[in-house]
Formats: C-alpha cells, sequence, structure tokens
C-alpha cells in the first residue's frame, strides 16, 4: 500500500468515526428538541403590535411571563385551560378585595428576566400602562376587563402592585392571563424607545426582553423561530424550568407535507392539519391524535339580518330548517368537533344558559317551506353564499351541500369564494347577506359572546343583529355577581337567539394536535395554540 | 477588447431605455393593488376584539388613510431613496424580506434551468437525429407527461416517493436540515456559501434538499426546451453547411456540434431565457410544497392578505430581474452568433 493510499484510508476511518459521533451527539440533542411544524408564521416577537399572527402569541408566551395563567382541568379526559382557575405566574399570590375593586399582586422574590435583573412592580406598572396606552391590541382586551387608564395601576412596594377597577369585574383577573399584558424589562424596553416611540413598539417586534421561559435564539420572520431553554426560569407548574432544551417553530405551508414530517417522526407535533390526513394518522394508530372541541369557538352560518329577505325571520327559520346538517359535519370536518345542532328542548326552553349550547334545529324540509310560505316567498329566492379562500378546505364541501339543499325549497344559491383579505372587508361593511364564518373567544362567557358578537353596528356582529332587549340582558349579566341570576340570564339570551335565528351555529371545530407518540402534557389552550411549556417527552 | 467595451456601453444603454418600463410597472402594480377589493387593514386587524381603532390604527401605519395620489408620490419617493416599504405579514422591511429570499429562489432556479438544459439540449439533439424514430417518439412522450404533470403534483409524488417510502431525502423543509448550523452569509446562495466556508458536509446537505424541489421544477420545463432543440435542428441539420460539413468527412460529433448544434442554440437561449424568468416568478406552488423560503410564495402570501407594500416590491424586482435577463440573453446571443449585435 502507498503512502497516499494509507492516508486516504485514514482519512476516511477518521471522516467515519467523526460522523458517528456527531449523530450519537444529534441524537441526543434530538430528544431535547421540540419541533413543531405549522402552516402559519410568527411575525412578531411582541403579540402586542397590530397584525400579530396567532403563532406569535404562542412565542410570546414562551418568552414573557404574565402576572398570571390559567390553570387546566380535564375536559372528557383532555386537558384543557380551565377559566376558573386563576394561578401566579410572576405573582407569588394575588387578592381580590371583597368589594371586587381591588387586585392586589405580590411578586415572587425570585423572578429574574433573561438579563439578570430581577422583576420589579415598576416594570408590572409600565408593562400594564404600556397595553392600555400604547396603540397596541391589547388596548381592546383589557376594555372587556374594565382596565383603561395607567391610573388603575400603582406601586406598593418593590414587589407589590394593585389594580383598580371602577366596577366589580368578572373579567379583570381572567384578562391579565391573556396574551397581551405579558411584563417586560422596562429599563431594557425604555433604553429602546424614542420620542417617537415612547414604548419601543419597533423594537420590541424584533426582540425579546422578558423572564419568560424561553429565550429566542433565531428568528426569522415567515419560516422559523428557534427558542433556547432558559434554565433559570421557575415559574412553570411544578417550579422547574421548561422540559425541551430548544423549541423549533417551523412553518411549513403545505399540510401534507407537514402530516408526513410527523408520520415520519421528523416533526414533534402538529395542530393544523386537514380532518382528512387526521383520521388516517388516527387509524395507523403511529401517532397520539388528541382531538379537542374547541369550546370556546363556534363556526356559524350567517345571515345579514339588515338584508332583504334575510330581514324576516321566517326565511332566517326556513334556511335553519334547510340545511343538511349531518351532511355537512360529515364533508367538512369528518365529524371531528362538536354538533351544535339537532338536540331536543324540552318544553322549547333553552337546556342552559352557557354559550353556545347545540339548537333544537335539523334538516326539515317540508317545515322549511311552510316558514317560506309564511315569509311570503313560497316560491324562493336567489343569493349568494361566500366563504373564505383560507378556510377552503372546509367551507368548499359544505358551501355546496348547501346549495344543493337549499334549491329543493327553491332558494338559488351562488357560491362566492373570496380571498380573506376581501372576506372581512365586505364583512365589516356589512355587504354579503349569506356566508360562513368562524368566532372565537379568550374569555368564554354567556355575555362575552352577546355582548361582542351580537350587539352594535361592528364587524364581529355578523349578522348585524340590533335587538334591545338582547343588548340589555346583556350588559346587566356583564356584573351580575348571583351565578344562578346570571345562568337565568343566559338562558333568556338563548331563547332570544333561538327565536330570532340571526344565525345558526353549526359546530365547534376539534382541534387536532398530532404528535410522536413520546410527547406528553398537550394542554389546549385559549389561545388556540401549544404552550411549549406545557410538554414534556417521556 | 474593443468589442467587450462596445457591448458594455451598449448594455448599459438597453438598460437605461428600459427604466421607463420599470417605472410603468411600478406605477401599474400601485395602482392595481389600491383597485383591487380587500383592504389590508381589516384582515390585519383581526384579534378577538379588534375593532374600529385598531383598524384605524394599522390604516395609519401603512399610509393608507392618505388620499392615493399622496400615497402614490410618497411611495414613489420612498422607492427612490431605496426603501421598498414594510410588510405586515412578516413585520420586516420588503427589501431586507426580498434580499433573503431571492437568493433562496435563484439558487432553485438556475438548478432546475440547469437541470433541464442538461437533459433537454441532448434529447432534442436525439430526437432532432432520428425523426420519427422510437427515440423520437419517446422524447416526445417524455416531453409530454413533463409538462402535463402539474408542478405540485410532481412533487408531492417525488416526496412521497424519496422521503416518505424510501427515506432517501432528507425531510422537505426548506434549504437546509432546520438541526444543522447555516454558513456565514456571503451570497445568500447556499451552495455557494457553504464552499466558501470550506464546510463539504454542510453543502452536501443542502444539496439533498434542493435536489427534489428542482427535480420538480425540471420536469416541468424539459418540455419546451427539448421541442424548441429538435426543431431548431431538424433546420440546421437540413441546411446546406451541414451537406458540405458531412462530405467533407468531418467526424459526425463535430457536424452535429460545432456546426449544427451552435447554428440551431439561438432558439434555446431565447427559450431559456423566457424559462427562466417565468420560472422564478411562477414557482410558487415547489416553493409551498417543499415550504421553499423564495420570493414567488412570499408574494402569493402577501397578495391574499391585500399585503401592499410586499406585492408592489416582488413585482418590481421580477420587472427587473426580466429586464436582465433579456440584456444576458441578447449578450449570449453574440457569443453564440457572432453576427448578431445587441444595440
Amino acid at each position: 500500500m502507498s503512502v497516499t493510499g494509507s492516508r486516504r484510508l485514514l482519512m476516511v476511518v477518521a471522516s467515519i468515526a467523526f460522523s458517528l459521533a456527531a449523530g450519537s451527539v444529534q441524537a441526543q440533542t434530538r430528544a431535547e428538541t421540540l419541533r413543531y411544524v405549522t402552516g402559519a408564521s410568527v411575525n412578531t416577537l411582541d403579540p402586542n403590535i397590530p397584525g400579530s399572527t396567532r403563532e406569535a402569541f404562542a412565542v410570546s408566551l414562551s418568552t414573557y411571563d404574565r402576572l398570571v395563567s390559567f390553570g387546566r382541568k380535564q375536559l372528557n379526559g383532555k386537558w384543557v385551560f380551565d377559566l376558573g382557575k386563576i394561578t401566579g405566574e410572576l405573582a407569588e399570590s394575588y387578592e381580590v378585595s371583597p368589594d371586587g375593586l381591588k387586585m392586589t399582586f405580590r411578586l415572587r422574590k425570585d423572578a429574574k428576566f433573561q438579563d439578570g435583573t430581577p422583576v420589579t412592580a415598576e416594570d408590572v406598572k409600565w408593562s400594564l400602562d404600556r397595553v392600555v396606552t400604547a396603540p397596541v391590541l391589547g388596548k381592546a382586551q383589557l376594555l372587556t376587563g374594565s382596565m383603561t387608564s395607567a391610573d388603575q395601576f400603582k406601586v406598593i412596594d418593590p414587589l407589590t402592585i394593585e389594580v383598580t377597577l371602577p366596577k366589580p369585574d368578572k373579567l379583570a383577573l381572567p384578562n391579565l392571563a391573556t396574551v397581551y399584558p405579558i411584563i417586560f424589562n422596562s429599563k431594557v424596553a425604555k433604553a429602546h424607545a424614542t420620542a417617537d416611540d415612547p414604548w419601543a413598539l419597533a423594537w420590541l417586534k424584533e426582540n425579546t426582553a422578558g423572564s419568560g421561559a424561553y429565550k429566542i435564539e433565531t428568528f426569522k420572520p415567515g419560516e422559523q423561530v428557534i427558542m433556547a431553554r432558559n434554565a433559570e426560569w421557575n415559574r412553570g407548574t411544578a417550579d422547574k424550568s421548561a422540559f425541551f432544551k430548544r423549541v423549533i417553530v417551523q412553518s411549513v405551508p403545505e399540510p401534507a407535507t407537514r402530516a408526513n414530517l410527523v408520520e415520519r417522526g421528523d416533526a414533534d407535533l402538529v395542530i393544523d392539519l386537514q380532518a382528512s390526513d387526521v383520521q388516517s394518522l388516527e387509524a395507523k394508530a403511529k401517532l397520539k391524535v388528541i382531538s379537542t372541541p374547541q369550546y370556546n369557538a363556534v363556526t356559524f352560518v350567517s345571515m345579514n339580518n339588515q338584508i332583504p329577505p334575510f330581514d324576516n325571520v321566517n326565511v332566517r327559520r326556513a334556511i335553519a330548517f334547510a340545511l343538511p346538517y349531518d351532511d355537512m359535519f360529515k364533508a367538512a370536518l369528518f365529524g371531528r368537533g362538536s354538533p351544535l345542532f339537532g338536540a331536543t328542548w324540552a318544553d322549547g326552553k333553552p337546556t342552559s344558559g352557557a354559550y353556545p349550547i347545540p339548537q333544537p334545529v335539523k334538516l326539515d324540509l317540508d317545515k322549511a317551506k311552510e316558514y317560506l310560505k309564511a315569509a311570503g316567498m313560497p316560491d324562493g329566492f336567489s343569493t349568494t353564499f361566500s366563504f373564505n379562500v383560507g378556510q377552503a378546505s372546509t367551507a368548499e364541501p359544505m358551501a355546496a351541500l348547501v346549495k344543493e339543499s337549499l334549491a329543493k325549497i327553491g332558494i338559488k344559491v351562488d357560491i362566492q369564494k373570496l380571498p380573506d383579505a376581501q372576506m372581512s372587508t365586505q364583512i365589516n361593511e356589512k355587504k354579503l347577506p349569506f356566508f360562513t364564518e368562524g368566532i372565537v373567544a379568550w374569555l368564554p362567557s354567556t355575555d362575552y359572546f352577546y355582548r361582542n358578537f351580537y350587539t352594535g353596528n361592528q364587524r364581529w356582529n355578523y349578522s348585524s343583529i340590533n335587538n334591545p332587549e338582547l343588548v340589555e340582558i346583556a350588559q346587566k349579566a356583564r356584573f351580575e355577581p348571583d351565578a344562578s341570576k346570571y345562568e337565568e340570564d343566559g338562558i333568556k339570551l338563548n331563547a332570544i337567539h333561538f327565536s330570532e335565528i340571526p344565525q345558526i351555529p353549526l359546530w365547534q371545530p376539534s382541534q387536532d394536535a398530532v404528535m410522536a407518540s413520546s410527547v406528553e402534557g398537550y394542554t389546549y389552550q385559549f389561545h388556540r395554540q401549544v404552550d411549549y411549556r406545557d410538554l414534556n417527552r417521556k | 477588447m474593443q468589442a467587450l467595451g462596445a457591448t458594455v456601453v451598449r448594455a448599459g444603454r438597453r438598460f437605461l431605455s428600459s427604466l421607463p418600463a420599470l417605472f410603468g410597472v411600478l406605477v401599474f402594480t400601485f395602482l392595481l393593488m389600491r383597485v383591487l377589493p380587500g383592504d389590508p387593514a381589516v384582515f390585519f386587524a383581526s384579534g378577538p376584539n379588534a375593532g374600529k381603532e385598531e383598524i384605524e390604527v394599522i390604516r395609519k401605519q401603512m399610509g393608507l388613510n392618505k388620499p392615493v395620489p399622496e400615497q402614490l408620490m410618497l411611495y414613489l419617493y420612498d422607492v427612490g431613496s431605496g426603501n421598498l416599504g414594510r410588510s405586515m405579514m412578516t413585520g420586516q422591511l420588503v427589501t431586507k424580506d426580498l434580499r433573503e429570499r431571492l437568493p433562496a429562489s435563484l439558487e432553485l432556479t438556475f438548478t432546475a434551468l440547469l437541470i433541464a438544459l442538461v437533459t433537454a439540449v441532448p434529447l432534442g439533439v436525439l430526437a432532432a437525429l432520428r425523426p420519427g424514430s422510437i427515440i423520437d417518439h419517446g422524447v416526445r412522450f417524455f416531453c409530454a407527461l413533463g409538462v402535463c404533470v402539474p408542478t405540485f403534483v410532481s412533487g408531492l409524488l417525488l416526496i412521497y416517493v424519496f422521503y416518505y417510502l424510501l427515506g432517501l431525502a432528507p425531510d422537505p423543509t426548506g434549504r437546509v436540515d432546520i438541526f444543522a448550523s447555516l454558513p456565514p452569509r456571503r451570497t445568500g446562495f447556499l451552495l455557494i456559501d457553504f464552499l466558501l466556508a470550506g464546510d463539504f458536509d454542510g453543502w452536501w446537505a443542502a444539496f439533498r434538499q434542493l435536489i427534489l424541489p428542482a427535480l420538480s421544477m425540471a420536469l416541468f420545463v424539459v418540455a419546451p426546451l427539448a421541442r424548441i432543440t429538435r426543431a431548431s435542428m431538424l433546420v440546421s441539420l437540413g441546411s446546406d453547411f451541414v451537406r458540405t460539413a458531412r462530405s467533407v468527412g468531418l467526424p459526425w460529433w463535430r457536424v452535429v456540434v460545432t456546426y449544427a448544434l451552435r447554428n440551431a442554440i439561438l432558439p434555446v437561449i431565447t427559450i431559456a431565457g423566457i424559462v427562466f424568468s417565468t420560472m422564478l416568478g411562477a414557482n410558487v406552488l415547489v416553493e409551498k410544497v417543499f415550504s421553499w423560503p423564495g420570493v414567488a410564495s412570499y408574494a402569493l402570501d402577501a397578495l391574499l392578505s391585500s399585503d401592499y407594500a410586499p406585492v408592489q416590491g416582488f413585482v418590481l424586482l421580477m420587472a427587473t430581474v426580466f429586464v436582465i435577463v433579456n440584456l444576458l440573453v441578447d449578450i449570449l446571443y453574440g457569443i453564440a452568433d457572432p453576427r448578431v449585435t445587441i444595440g
């Protein structure tokens, strides 16, 4: 063997040994890494920036802490967030005064920002002031909890902060657990504030200054975010740092590719697969599939109550009895969700004051024809049915079924598929007569739903209903301290909803989280994203 | 030397004369975006509590509260000073987004075009040498197949076979394995950056990521290139100078390559230029399927959400690329056939 030959051999052996060693190191870190793939993308590191995406919410809840967070509970054997149980995150303890007008938070003494400085009440005040003062998304959110002015937040001592309310508001405390009132390191943020931008919106969009469980390693908007664990963080449920050393949030636009990735074990978790893929993955039983009905979300068929012929309640009733609910549920969602149709209400009264509840409607063409006759339109009419491109995979089969079924009672439907921005614009301008859309509420209580989605001439009032009685009851219920009276108000609201049928609730789609069988701790969160801090690998 | 200088001067003049066209594209896209139905402010104010106030904030942020002529003047001023605006979708400056994403698209398109040319030209030549034979029909069949199958179908098929079933290809998510470290950014072309950094494992990893998307794009464009090569070769092979070359007993490869092919290559270059520009803008499906962080999928996402600045920036970029590619094609003409000059 020549000299060059033996050297070459040596190099080959060395490179094989090297690659084997590298392989085992990689395998080790792989187990401690969570790779989460999604069709959406993260566009800001501060969820308060107008236009921020839902994926951005999930990232910021890992990089920042809030004063308080929601506990979790089991619902039909699956973990979901618990609106009724609020635990401290940066707050060690909190108390609400007996009259409900004062909330006092005592901060954890050991809480530190990622730069090592302690978290003080000053930081909390700056962060809360920012949410209610700066032009950010959190402003409208905290308004729903009666927090509107910086005067309401008072520093008592370096570790105590007090929030005063004008009225005892049930939603004040839960509001502090939503994604907007996260606590910033005010010294760092102020150092990057400018005269034009006193709240450092521009800097915090690209950088973080928090105390959360993860630090940002790489942030490529629209592509990926890689986060590394903050070993100092101890605000988790078991007083220890998060499990995964690294979290990779990667945008993979094609749903079939996401399904392949998780099936091959290259990705650990995905929550936005197509229903058909979820079904086949579930059948193969290699992966863990956790389907949670999104109990704070509802999908509707909406009608604009101000545009003829939908201003006639009998037309709306006719539609409600002419929809092929079961077929739609199967075709659109493959039955993955909880239906809001086909209920029986004893003596026609709502079964509960919760929202939403299953409605006593089903496909009954004879009844639908009678209602049409009562509306003075026995021969039907023509209209359009719109949905947005982003929801085409569920809305398209649904629209075809709606068209087919309504044709049987003489209503001619033209299907309109609109780009997302166009659809939201037309809804905002109240131009669509008949369409499908969904809603979601972070703090799902009956009065909240009715106040936000059935009141006023605003975008989220899809049906444009204007019913003074409904508005009055909903406003009163907001500050109703007595649980049984609140339930009564809820039943009244649900009864008005059914007699007016401003829009038709269809179902609550499931959130299908598909994960490697080793991943545990998944909890359905109010923001409908994954809280990476919940997860571990066994 | 003098000839080269003259070419450069002519190319420069040619570029200057295309500036009015670019300006037209700029204004036209600007107006078109504003005419399209769909209000970006409403779309981006989609938080659970976003009301009128949030919509106004976004409208102001995007400068949409001003009258359209004023917006246009401001936009032209910004473009003149090298600022294409800010994307609402990614929250970044459009110039930054495009600078990050254009090399990804270019790398993919170049590779695909290279694969396509290396396959299509020999196929076309073979088919032309034996017109009507089984080879000719075979080539025709292959081309028809390539054109019939849309790129996203061939892309998904390739993924299914090579990634999902065989496990030969790496996961189809972007330009490099997510766990690998990136080379220092010099050109933005990963294959070049890895080479410059001397990281051959990295180069191999990037190459493996690139090969499937490049193949599925190449399959689609082999057909026009092979067909045009065949047609042009047939003309060239039937011409007098080839008959003369054959009659004086030159070796067959010399006849085919040096005399016939060189004369037949002009239309192929033209088509290749057009194919390249089209691929760069229209490979959005491939980019989507392979999660390729390129400009086309970026522009499509922006268009769906009526995000004005990125769409306008993208169209301007594509127009510029088109101008440059046409210029290059003209220069290549001169090299392929010295009788051609650009002017």
